[in-house]
């Protein structure tokens, strides 16, 4: 037979078990903008009952834990999203600041070689003119200068690249640390059997931020997780993190060195892998078709000058400074080698009024004199090629957006917080805890009864 | 089933989404072109920059034919002052001719032709802008001087060389020809004709000979002189054609890279009105959720 006691007991227990459950819906409200944190759901079971032969009485309910509320798959989805949307990020900005240099302006490359070519028909009409052939020298100059300064301006942004290269590597290694930091707690908590779904949380967070940074895989293990990246380079395992290491190279810039080993060209996304991407691949990409069209059109033009004569019937000189015998640095240091205007070599004959030769070197703007293709046409190439790439990197971004977008939704659907389910949660847990209440205040009478009895 | 609680970013990203294209057609709109950067359309960016070059070389074209126009024209019409110079000595020659002119009158008859020879040379010495017409590429010598020891009295410095210059993608144009070439050929040599018109009527023989060899030069010349009249005529029909392909690389221009201010202006509106009725529909229902309405 039960006893008032026991049932006392039972209501008891439903008090505090509502209590837990509003606690956690408070918590829940409380968190409603943190990022990346998971609702909480309190899990509620039925207290082990008691036999008293022959009948089985209840005794109430436990409040057997508080979870958090996630979805792993989905979790990992969103870091590998992460990684694709940092790349693309960094590229798209990366290159959207390269391409201004190929529009078209006043001093850009394609309207000075234009301008050039110009200059040396003018002069061709009357080749004995110093006007004219100072006009050529200021179009050579020009054109040398618009070279020199889409060179610079490229040099320029693969150096503040390298900078963002060390930045990101420090970044990373802050990251690991954290994530290595909250395995611990995350392991003590399990291994003592408490809910560690805060850390959890955060550290979900921390692999997100990490994931925009650098292509991580995550290898979840009981109570832990290892995460290594695409090419296996270990970032953390377990309690332990390690650090990556940038060690300038040859040229100047930043290596990536993992364990003492450089894994520069195997980081493949995250914004290192498109920081890295825009300074070793895409940018210096263009830099050697620069250098090409550079070097071309001076060897072109000097070749043509070289077989000429000058106002003064003597043999005509390089009118921009040779190149390297590669080409490589030709556009930087791209320069007009002669400052009188009489040392133009116009003629073919010796002649202050032959043209043959200016009208040889207005023909090479017609002429495959660059890998097979004319000056302006491999130009033109490489305006398409910035382009390009531009648009592609922009296309993948937005796309990988979009997708990340749709993913967070997802994510949000499952693990965020909603207002509206807490206050409905509130209501409920409330008026239980109410009639909890209620059942004892009425234990409290019905004992009060017996006590009256005994005392009348 | 259970949906975002939280659809806030996703507005916020729709709302970028939409400024960044009413960022692109205002853009379109303020530039009128649809490319302003090459990644906007890379094969269109790669095709302007072409056309650029293009319209750049036909309007140094047209520049470079104006510059030869006024030469051309200069020594065609310094070759007409020679054939009227050569016609008046012709008819001084057939007159001097004449049985009845007496001795007086001949002198006068060859010193009228003496002012025609030096000024037949100054003709041939045209020069233009600082360059001799007519010595060949040597621009920068006087083409014929007086030579007492030379038949003809003059010696001819030039040389034999001719420009040619590009004036069209297809089009190259010879600007000039040689002094020798045009007046002191071997047979027609205009100086020679005068000076043997000159010495036959100071001897009294061989007038009609020497009349003879100054008519066979000028026609000479005026067979040359056709040269520079079909250079002219090139040049004018090269500017017409030029003027032609310039308009017609500002409307490729304008279709390749040139903005659709209908479609952007219509894009634009649908833009701005997404936008307003995004916010209004936000404005209308963000801030409630059940707890307001629990007492």
């Amino acid at each position: 037979m039960s006893s008032l006691n026991a049932s006392l007991a039972s209501a008891l227990s439903g008090l505090i078990a509502e209590q837990g459950a509003l606690a956690a819906t408070t918590n829940n409200v409380a968190n409603v903008n943190t990022p990346g944190y998971s609702r909480e759901h309190p899990v509620l079971a039925t207290s082990d009952p008691v036999v008293i032969d022959p009948l089985t009485f209840g005794t109430g309910v436990t409040l057997q834990s508080i979870e958090s509320i996630r979805d792993p798959i989905l979790e990992g989805q969103i870091q590998q999203q992460t990684q694709a949307q940092g790349q693309f990020s960094t590229l798209t900005s990366a290159l959207q600041q390269t391409q201004v240099n190929f529009t078209s302006s006043a001093g850009d490359i394609g309207t000075a070689i234009s301008n050039f070519f110009d200059s040396i028909n003018q002069l061709s009409t009357n080749p004995s003119d110093l006007s004219l052939r100072q006009g050529v020298l200021t179009a050579a100059g020009n054109v040398a200068t618009s070279f020199n300064t889409t060179a610079n301006n490229l040099t320029q942004q693969r150096t503040s690249l390298d900078l963002s290269v060390v930045q990101q590597v420090g970044q990373i290694n802050q990251f690991t640390q954290q994530i290595a930091q909250l395995n611990t707690q995350v392991a003590n908590l399990q291994n003592a059997g408490e809910n560690a779904g805060t850390f959890i949380d955060q550290r979900t967070q921390a692999i997100d931020q990490l994931s925009s940074l650098v292509d991580v895989s995550v290898i979840p293990s009981d109570n832990t997780l290892t995460l290594i990246t695409a090419n296996g380079a270990p970032l953390v395992i377990g309690q332990q993190s390690f650090q990556l290491q940038t060690q300038t190279n040859s040229s100047g810039l930043h290596d990536v060195y993992s364990q003492g080993k450089d894994i520069t060209t195997q980081i493949t996304s995250g914004q290192l892998g498109g920081t890295l991407q825009a300074r070793d691949t895409q940018i210096s990409g263009i830099q050697a078709q620069l250098d090409t069209l550079a070097a071309g059109l001076a060897n072109a033009v000097n070749g043509v000058q070289v077989a000429g004569f000058d106002l003064n019937g003597k043999a005509g000189t390089n009118l921009f400074n040779a190149p390297s015998a590669s080409g490589v640095g030709a556009a930087a240091s791209l320069a007009v080698a002669i400052t009188d205007p009489s040392l133009l070599a116009a003629s073919s004959d010796g002649t202050a009024g032959s043209n043959g030769n200016a009208e040889a070197m207005y023909a090479l703007n017609q002429q495959p004199v660059i890998n097979g293709q004319s000056p302006t046409d491999y130009y033109s190439g490489i305006v398409f090629n910035v382009g390009n790439e531009a648009a592609n990197a922009a296309a993948e971004q937005s796309a990988s957006s979009f997708i990340l977008q749709q993913l967070n939704d997802q994510r949000a659907a499952v693990s965020g917080v909603s207002l509206d389910e807490e206050a409905a949660n509130l209501v409920q847990y409330q008026d239980a805890y109410s009639a909890s209440a209620k059942v004892i205040s009425t234990i409290s009478s019905m004992m009060q009864t017996i006590i009256d009895m005994k005392s009348s | 089933m259970r949906v975002n609680p939280n659809p806030y970013s996703d507005i916020l990203a729709a709302l970028a989404q939409t400024q960044q294209q009413i960022n692109s057609d205002e853009q379109q709109i303020a530039s009128g072109m649809s490319v302003n950067l090459p990644s906007d359309n890379p094969a269109a960016a790669a095709d302007l920059v072409q056309n650029a070059d293009q319209s750049s070389q036909a309007d140094e074209f047209r520049r470079s034919i104006g510059s030869i126009q006024g030469e051309m024209q200069n020594a065609d019409s310094t070759l007409n002052s020679v054939i009227t110079s050569l016609q008046q000595a012709i008819s001084l020659g057939v007159e001097g001719a004449n049985g009845t002119v007496n001795s007086a009158d001949r002198a006068a008859i060859i010193t009228q032709i003496q002012g025609i020879q030096s000024q037949l040379l100054s003709l041939a010495n045209l020069s233009y802008q600082g360059n001799y017409v007519f010595s060949g590429t040597k621009t920068q010598t006087t083409p014929y001087v007086v030579d007492p020891n030379s038949p003809s009295g003059v010696t001819y410095e030039g040389n034999t060389g001719v420009n040619s210059v590009t004036l069209g993608s297809h089009f190259t144009l010879q600007t000039n020809l040689p002094g020798s070439q045009l007046f002191s050929s071997s047979g027609t040599d205009m100086f020679q004709s005068i000076q043997d018109l000159i010495t036959s009527l100071q001897s009294g023989t061989g007038i009609d000979a020497a009349v003879t060899e100054v008519s066979n030069a000028s026609s000479s010349i005026d067979a040359q002189r056709v040269f520079y009249g079909n250079a002219l005529n090139q040049l004018t029909a090269q500017q017409t054609y030029l003027s032609t392909e310039t308009t017609q690389l500002a409307q490729q221009q304008n279709t390749v890279g040139g903005a659709d201010l209908t479609a952007v202006i219509s894009n634009l509106t649908t833009a701005q009105t997404s936008v307003q009725a995004t916010l209004e529909a936000v404005g209308q229902t963000a801030h409630t959720n059940l707890f307001e309405y629990l007492k």
